[in-house]
């Protein structure tokens, strides 16, 4: 009594001397391939390698897609900051205020602070001294007197 | 002769077949020459053309090893570069032969796959093989050449899961009824 699998092989065994032939020539082919193209690889860049390798298969490709949604979040995060840090000369030109309005708020703020400063009660220490200028005689007659 | 076993205790060296070590790869190849041959065989039904598909399927595997991304995947990776062959061997051919039988799938669940053929029964089991519709014979002979999974047949002839899954069970019934007959009827 033989499995299926038993009976398939056993009917194609006469076929192995020629697969094996067949699979020198491949393996030489590679041999005479690999004598030309390789060169011996440094030991350190062979661990790099292998190295690199592991943690992609351990601990990227298992999770890609929670990577790939991850990498997803921050360029959105980084599209957004890009955004809103937007400092190129057209956006500046667009953003200042033109020079006709800024006289025109320099000139409110000046009669705005003439008024303030006519009527607001305060501390002497704090009320601007108006000094009038006399003639030198008046001051010396004050002095003497 | 012994046959090489389906699970094999060895890890295959896929790691050192990525590295382009020639001794790897004729380990790899020896564990798979001859069931990758009698798949591509009883697809094609020529001798010099499955050879030839065999060969070039060891070549593209050497130059496309890059795309496989589990080493212990490395049996059914194999076994769909040699499905492709096959299809475009006939389409190369125009022989494409891929009637199909309905795909009726009925609830009845397959028994353990403990079939075993007799003697007697050999030419009669291998003449049935023969005579199954292609893609049919092609899940029945991953089946039982590797014993791959449906998942894993489904990914080597590209085929939805339930389709194998109805394929496998309408093959496997065909013979289960051919064995059982021939039980019953031994003359």
């Amino acid at each position: 009594m033989k499995t299926p699998r038993d009976l398939l092989l056993a009917r194609h065994q006469a076929a192995n001397p020629k697969l094996d032939a067949l699979r020198h020539a491949v393996v030489a082919d590679l041999n005479r391939q690999g004598a030309k193209t390789r060169r011996p690889a440094p030991r350190f860049a062979a661990a790099c390698r292998g190295w690199l390798q592991q943690v992609w298969l351990e601990l990227v490709w298992p999770c890609r897609r929670t990577w790939a949604g991850l990498a997803v979040v921050w360029v959105l995060l980084l599209l957004i900051n890009v955004s809103q840090h937007d400092r190129s000369p057209v956006v500046m030109a667009r953003s200042s205020p033109p020079a006709a309005m800024m006289l025109t708020f320099r000139d409110q703020q000046k009669m705005l602070n003439d008024l303030f400063a006519d009527h607001a009660p305060g501390p002497d220490v704090d009320r601007p001294r108006i000094f009038l200028p006399k003639p030198r005689t008046e001051t010396l007659e004050q002095a003497t007197v | 002769m012994k046959m090489p076993e389906v699970a094999d205790i060895e890890p295959l060296p896929v790691s050192q077949a990525r590295a382009g070590e020639p001794a790897a790869w004729d380990t790899l190849f020896r564990r798979y020459q001859l069931p990758l041959y009698v798949y591509v065989f009883e697809l094609v039904r020529h001798e010099q053309a499955a050879r030839d598909l065999v060969q070039e399927t060891f070549i593209a595997a050497v130059r496309h090893l890059g795309s496989l991304r589990e080493d212990a995947k490395f049996g059914g990776w194999l076994f769909g570069i040699a499905h492709q062959k096959c299809l475009q061997h006939w389409r190369r051919r125009q022989e494409v032969l891929l009637a199909e039988i309905p795909e009726t799938y009925d609830d009845e669940q397959d028994g353990p796959d403990d079939l075993l053929v007799r003697r007697e029964q050999e030419a009669a089991f291998m003449q049935l093989v023969n005579q199954l519709p292609l893609p049919h014979r092609a899940v029945l002979l991953l089946h039982y050449l590797e014993d791959f999974s449906l998942e894993e047949i489904a990914r080597i002839t590209e085929t939805p899961p339930g389709t194998v899954k109805s394929r496998l069970h309408y093959a496997r019934k065909t013979l289960r009824k051919l064995v059982e007959a021939k039980n019953e009827n031994p003359a």
